[in-house]
């Protein structure tokens, strides 16, 4: 598609946007944009069409809402942090590398990354480098109508694994993702070395790792 | 140190960096030891898909309504993935309205914003009281401006007076506009072209209280953008990077 071309599409679908559509149910080339993986999408993001914005929303808000509130406890803020998060993935989209991961990792380390900036204060200017795509080659779901099977199977596993864990090092790992807190905090909070602190973000990430690519979870 | 050393110390924080629980600037040093070390690297690589997961196992919870318009609208503001200014939408433009441009209000005008400025304390103060009567919300509504990119330290704070038709913005941390130009605030409809609304110049420390002299129902987004002065433009230039929701 021409550039101009491109960009009448984009202005076009731009018009459409505000109005409410269903789950899936991108009017017009959004049964296109609905029916894609993330490649698609992405391409169709990059492309300004907000009915793509709005399939990822639709696909991946209740994720990311509740990435959000498992952080921040906050749904005021919780709410801003994944608008900021979509808004990353939408303003960034043509840095997007299927090669590197799913747009739903990147979206949810975004989400994750807002809810930490939130929980610390700190502006979102200051993160910016770790705004860029993370390798995260968390396998692309497939098509409706199994994604949300395939979620549910993948958070099973994941939960799972998490639960193999001995509990310190369960411990340590919530703490650093979800808690935002940096390994000399959780070294203070628990009162060991920062050494063991270290170790134990290690030894439960390599014992993560094992446990989901026997799953074929992991694309490593 | 050895090299030895310094990469056994530096691989032992490789999970907490992947883990984002490193201070900035232990990132930063494991982050550029990383380039030029492929042992690390891979290590890096690997325990990033894991945290990858990570968020997978958390619950799903369904968020407000709202928020699904609110980001549309933003995105509708932002035009990041079009590289068209705001003002190249197909759609039919609404008419220009008058602006209340502060930044050239004769005297009169000026003391009105201070005395509606004073007035809007009063009448917010006497709003809160009346919180437990449910009319706070039908008469004022608060919204906030944030900046993005070279200007994310500014912020405003939109006072709505639902009442009477006018909106008050209270600009902090404003760089400078530049010679011969002025910020200009326009109005987003969910649908339909930026509506010019006011244009101004902050003063030396960054700050302006500008009186939108126009009721902010069936706008979705309020923006900022740099403008020649001293009129402004009758469409935005350039991409705004301080904006907000105000619906």
């Amino acid at each position: 598609m021409g550039r101009q071309a491109a960009e009448e599409v984009a202005g076009r679908r731009a018009d459409d946007a505000a109005k409410p559509r269903g789950r899936g149910g991108a009017g017009g080339g959004g049964h296109v944009v609905a029916a894609g993986g993330d490649t698609e999408l992405a391409a169709e993001l990059v492309a300004g069409n907000q009915d793509a914005l709005a399939e990822l929303y639709d696909r991946y808000a209740g994720l990311a809402y509740g990435v959000a509130m498992r952080v921040l406890g906050d749904p005021g803020r919780a709410e801003d942090a994944v608008q900021e998060a979509f808004m990353n993935v939408w303003k960034q989209a043509s840095s997007f590398d299927g090669e590197r991961g799913s747009l739903r990792a990147w979206l949810l380390a975004s989400v994750r990354n807002r809810s930490i900036d939130y929980l610390r204060g700190r502006g979102a200017h200051e993160r910016r480098e770790e705004e860029l795509q993370p390798e995260v080659a968390y396998g692309e779901g497939p098509p409706d109508p199994w994604r949300e099977v395939a979620l549910s199977l993948e958070r099973a596993a994941v939960r799972d694994a998490m639960a193999s864990l001995p509990a310190e090092q369960r411990q340590a790992i919530e703490l650093a993702y979800f808690g935002g807190y940096t390994h000399s905090e959780i070294s203070d909070m628990t009162r060991v070395s920062l050494g063991t602190v270290k170790g134990r973000m290690r030894l439960g990430l390599e014992k993560l790792s094992s446990y989901l690519r026997g799953r074929g979870l992991v694309d490593v | 140190m050895s090299d030895g050393t310094r990469h056994d110390e530096l691989e032992a924080s490789v999970a907490a960096w992947v883990l984002g629980a490193l201070e900035p600037p232990e990132a930063q040093t494991i982050a550029a030891h990383a380039e030029g070390c492929a042992t690390c690297r891979e290590v890096a690589v690997r325990l990033r898909h894991v945290v990858g997961a990570l968020p997978v196992a958390v619950d799903e919870v369904t968020p407000p309504a709202r928020l699904r318009g609110r980001l549309l609208a933003a995105a509708a503001a932002s035009r990041g993935r079009t590289e068209r200014p705001i003002a190249m939408r197909r759609s039919p433009r609404l008419a220009p309205v008058p602006r209340s441009a502060a930044g050239r209000m004769p005297l009169y005008a000026m003391a009105a914003v201070a005395v509606v400025a004073l007035l809007i304390g009063v009448l917010v103060g006497q709003i809160a009281a009346q919180r437990s009567q449910g009319t706070a919300q039908e008469q004022v509504a608060r919204f906030t401006l944030t900046g993005h990119e070279d200007m994310a330290g500014a912020k405003a704070t939109v006072v709505d007076l639902k009442a009477d038709g006018v909106a008050l913005l209270d600009f902090r941390g404003l760089p400078p506009p530049g010679a011969n130009r002025v910020y200009e605030v326009w109005l987003v409809p969910a649908q339909g072209s930026p509506v010019p609304a006011a244009v101004f110049v902050p003063d030396a420390g960054g700050g302006k209280v500008v009186l939108v002299n126009r009721a902010l129902a069936g706008y979705a987004v309020m923006a900022v953008t740099n403008e020649p002065a001293p009129d402004g433009s009758s469409q935005p230039s350039q991409q705004p990077r301080l904006y907000g929701n105000v619906a």
